[in-house]
């Protein structure tokens, strides 16, 4: 009942002129960053934040989820029309759903991701809601080591799962890691790795990071690549024939499925539901040959899972303040920015706040139905834009909100040397996310390991004598050894 | 090559910081101290380094498909022009002001990038710099630097 009074004011706030026009805007600039080639959503929310500096922290986040939320529907236009995965989920939907363009049924692709996406997202958000507040009030009952072993968990999920080569994924966790550590040690106090220069004391900033290694990389490595046409297809008939809407509401609904929980699970990344959505229906299928030509479920499935994890991913995000993704990572520096500390006692300390937001979540779904279906001619226009306007746009942009952030010309250059850090990263399949998640866990794994082996005066067995820590630092251990021993083979192979 | 180049670079970093860890207290009265966690980071990541590098010898690519470090022709060209003009652009943001500096950065990179319509990059240039800033500026109060000159 207390939920639902929440919701309700949650409602009334999220539905009122300002905070809709936020939800507007952030959806209508989330769709433009995942259309536009060269700027995924880590890198568009991250850059997009000066533009909520004006705004009060409610509005200013609910302009920020709509972007991020915004963005990962936009990533599928790109997919589907020239083949390019706007940004990393969307890999999936490149496979029928270009197929389906070049067949002609450019529009019905769209139009099955953008109803997917809709319905993925709104079943996340109900979960979401139901799920929340029991969670967060568990959460509170945690103490430090029982938030090590999470984070802990977090952590090697993402270089368990990301990239080819675990020991590459966990190279760049514990580089992530190490880059938080320079600053004020958050523990005593002192400075770490700082060299007296005053602008290190304070760490190397989030989103100047962020901004270079998905940003500027991003526009380096286009700057190599061809410039890639759009294919030309029917995007005047949208909604799918009564054959297709038999063949694809289940698959939106098992993508939704699969999206929600594996969105529980911090970071698992984006990649692993959609991936997964496509596979158990390829499986599923009685005629699995028609996957990879043009199937409208490999575009129903992994769409709907996409949204669903991302709506799903904030509830560790919200209620454990444990970031799933580079992009939830971002929306964690924006909050930290305006004061705000996701976790549990986000619900306690600002429930006006997280249930605005949490309303917000389901007007935004219905605002980017509403803007996508119509829309998808406009947005498939802004693919012609040229390389050139683009590149110029997007790096005025990120030298706008590097230096805004704090004034700084020095995070300005933190951000063009993470762009080239980015670039070679990228160039040699290094993972990126990892590296991201290490550096926005690292001074709370850090403050929550330290915190734990004071509790204990230094006795490690503090995180074998408490059940939950047993248990997370058990599946740590199983997702580590599980990752190696798929990889063992391989090395074996290739030596 | 340009793998093992990076894995050792890597190695190093992640060594130099165990090393200048060991500096910092491991261990105070109250645990573990400053040095505690980034010594033992630094530590597992240039074994990490070292193990990466191993594999990389005995012909194991992090790479599926390994791309050229270095762009080459064009693309090289072009991205050498992008890295220019931010340095120069990150030179001179503070005593030039947002405007002038966003002014030629526009202008320039437009060009550079093949860009040879005057009027189109005129107006691009104009918009980018005066545009937003007026936008940042004066709608979203977004703190942006104003030059030597005033501008």
């Amino acid at each position: 009942m207390d939920t639902l009074q929440h919701l309700v004011s949650g409602f009334a706030a999220a539905l009122s002129p300002a905070y809709l026009t936020y939800a507007l805007a952030g959806c209508a600039l989330g769709t433009l960053i995942g259309v536009l080639p060269g700027l995924g959503p880590a890198a568009g929310t991250a850059i997009l934040i000066p533009l909520t500096f004006k705004l009060d922290p409610t509005g200013a986040i609910i302009m920020l989820s709509a972007i991020y939320y915004g963005a990962m529907y936009g990533g599928t236009i790109t997919s589907v029309l020239i083949n390019v995965p706007g940004e990393a989920a969307s890999v999936v939907t490149c496979i029928d759903g270009h197929q389906m363009a070049k067949q002609g049924r450019g529009g019905t692709a769209l139009g099955i991701a953008a109803i997917g996406s809709f319905v993925g997202g709104i079943v996340a958000t109900v979960a979401l809601v139901v799920v929340a507040p029991p969670l967060a009030k568990l959460a509170l009952r945690f103490g430090p080591p029982e938030f090590f072993a999470l984070m802990l968990f977090g952590l090697c999920l993402v270089s368990g799962l990301a990239g080819r080569s675990m020991l590459a994924a966990l190279l760049m966790t514990v580089l992530g890691l190490l880059l938080a550590m320079i600053g004020i040690d958050p523990v005593r106090g002192a400075p770490r790795f700082a060299f007296d220069v005053p602008d290190l004391y304070d760490g190397i900033g989030f989103i100047p990071v962020v901004m270079g290694l998905f940003g500027i990389s991003e526009i380096l490595l286009a700057a190599e690549a061809p410039a890639l046409a759009a294919v030309r297809t029917r995007l005047s008939r949208l909604l799918p024939s009564r054959e297709e809407w038999r063949r694809s509401i289940g698959a939106i609904w098992r993508g939704t499925g699969i999206g929600f929980f594996l969105g529980l699970i911090p970071g698992i990344g984006s990649i692993v539901p959609t991936f997964m959505a496509y596979v158990a229906e390829k499986r599923l299928s009685k005629t699995p040959e028609r996957f990879g030509r043009g199937a409208i479920e490999g575009v129903a499935a992994p769409e709907s899972a996409n949204n669903a994890y991302a709506n799903a991913a904030m509830i560790p995000f919200l209620t454990l303040g444990i970031p799933s993704s580079p992009t939830i990572a971002v929306l964690m520096g924006a909050f930290i920015i305006n004061g705000i500390t996701p976790g549990p006692f986000l619900f306690q300390e600002r429930p006006d706040l997280v249930w605005a937001v949490i309303a917000s979540f389901f007007v935004g779904n219905v605002i980017l139905l509403a803007l996508n279906l119509p829309l998808v001619g406009l947005w498939a226009k802004l693919l012609e834009v040229r390389f050139e306007y683009l590149a110029v746009g997007v790096l005025l942009f990120c030298l706008v909100g590097a230096y805004s952030l704090q004034q700084s010309i020095f995070d300005v250059w933190v951000m063009i040397a993470f762009g080239v850090v980015g670039y070679v990263f990228r160039k040699l399949e290094l993972p990126l996310a990892p590296l991201v998640l290490g550096l926005i866990l690292g001074s709370p794994i850090e403050k929550s390991l330290r915190t734990s082996l004071e509790m204990s005066g230094g006795d490690y067995s503090i995180f074998l004598t408490r059940p939950l820590c047993v248990g997370l630092l058990i599946a740590s251990s199983v997702v580590l050894i599980g990752s190696a021993l798929k990889l063992a083979p391989k090395t074996l192979r290739e030596a | 090559m340009a793998e093992r180049v990076v894995l050792a670079c890597l190695g190093l970093l992640f060594g130099g910081m165990a090393w200048i860890a060991l500096g910092y207290s491991l261990r105070d009265a109250l645990g573990p101290g400053a040095g505690f966690f980034p010594f033992w980071l630094g530590a597992l990541g240039l074994a990490l380094s070292l193990a990466l590098l191993v594999q990389s010898w005995r012909g194991g690519s992090i790479a599926e498909a390994p791309l050229a470090l270095l762009p080459r022709g064009e693309g090289a060209r072009r991205a050498l022009a992008l890295l220019a003009s931010l340095a120069v652009a990150a030179l001179l943001f503070q005593p030039a002001g947002f405007r002038l500096t966003m002014l030629f950065f526009s202008a320039g990179l437009l060009f550079a990038l093949g860009v040879r319509r005057p009027i189109v990059i005129a107006l691009f240039a104009l918009a980018s710099s005066f545009g937003l800033f007026h936008v940042f500026y004066y709608w979203l109060q977004v703190p942006l630097p104003i030059g030597l000159l005033g501008i």
